[in-house]
């Protein structure tokens, strides 16, 4: 299964704008004016990065409306990971982590791109990921000093990996085996879970079992998506008309 | 997981706070540069948990540069040498 540098550029810039989302409606959730900062700094930096690929894949004014502006739930990519809203704060913290790790993982592979305008939004993604993952790693920290923070992290884990995971995807487009997967996902992939379990040993955490495969409906390799954009998430997240904002 | 009848409603910011995280606060300075040529310099101070979240909270509240240089200093690393003004000068005698 082929997968096309311009789709993935656009599931990365999807996903940004999802993540930038829930930056943008979990911000009161924070419980200090330094999170609610962090947060509304970590929402800029996504939007920042959703416009900075959407431009690149769509340059002139008519065609960047129609990208930003024009497309309907079916047509967004972004990833099914974050497709269920936050359940608490730390499902909140390792989701946005997952999201970064792996688009991370996907945008890296790009730094060394021959067209330059995709190698400079590669390294600024990754300049802004590198603080989007520290605060993570922080807020990691803190949540494994408590029983019952920990125990909702773990609960996050294991719901949410399997899906980081299956973003990744898969050469006949029904099977979680990330063994049979093309080398350059395999690598992917690889780098992904070996990023993930270094961060996780830091806090004396491991890898969940990864072996049951999701039975959630078929694989699409453009959107890198099993199902449509939920119509609620879509309300959220697009833009809206601009008459609208004076 | 839960339903798509849940996915509009974001977590409730009244019942699904971040966790307290300032059991033992630390407290950090903030020094930064606008480019090779300035002194590194005090430009505000953050309370936090711990190091990775000094240096972020540091890094997006004081956003208003583009510092090609930023720190932080765990408060208690800091050795006074002159004490400030009203501050009792002990001196041991002997």
């Amino acid at each position: 299964m082929a997968f096309s540098a311009n789709d993935d550029l656009l599931c990365v810039a999807d996903t940004k704008l999802v993540l930038g989302n829930w930056f943008a409606e979990c911000v009161m959730n924070g419980r200090s004016l330094p999170d609610f900062a962090a947060m509304l700094g970590m929402c800029t930096a996504s939007y920042g990065q959703t416009r900075a690929i959407y431009q690149h894949l769509s340059p002139g004014r008519d065609a960047y409306a129609q990208m930003e502006r024009g497309r309907g739930p079916d047509a967004i990519s972004s990833m099914e990971l974050l497709d269920v809203p936050p359940q608490n704060w730390e499902d909140l913290v390792l989701t946005a982590y997952l999201s970064e790790q792996a688009t991370w993982a996907m945008m890296s592979s790009l730094l060394d791109d021959p067209d330059r305008a995709v190698s400079a939004i590669a390294r600024k993604v990754g300049e802004e990921a590198y603080f989007h993952l520290k605060y993570a790693t922080g807020w990691f920290q803190v949540i494994r000093s408590e029983d019952e923070s920990s125990e909702r992290l773990m609960e996050a884990l294991a719901r949410r990996l399997p899906l980081a995971v299956d973003w990744f995807g898969h050469p006949d487009g029904d099977t979680a085996d990330v063994a049979e997967a093309s080398t350059s996902e395999r690598s992917r992939t690889q780098r992904f879970l070996r990023n993930v379990a270094q961060d996780l040993e830091r806090v004396g955490l491991q890898l969940p079992d990864l072996s049951q495969p999701l039975d959630r409906g078929e694989w699409d390799s453009s959107r890198r998506r099993r199902s449509d954009l939920p119509d609620g998430l879509f309300e959220i997240i697009r833009f809206k008309d601009p008459v609208y904002a004076h | 997981m839960a339903s798509n009848s849940e996915l509009e409603e974001p977590m409730n910011p009244h019942t699904e706070r971040a966790p307290d995280a300032g059991s033992r606060p630390r407290y950090y300075e903030v020094f930064a540069r606008k480019d090779s040529t300035d002194a590194l310099t005090h430009i505000g101070s953050v309370e936090a948990p711990n190091d990775d979240l000094a240096e972020i909270r540091a890094w997006y509240v004081y956003d208003q540069h583009r510092w090609r240089e930023m720190c932080v200093v765990p408060t208690e690393a800091i050795v006074t040498v002159r004490p400030r003004p009203g501050d009792v000068i002990r001196i041991k005698a002997v």
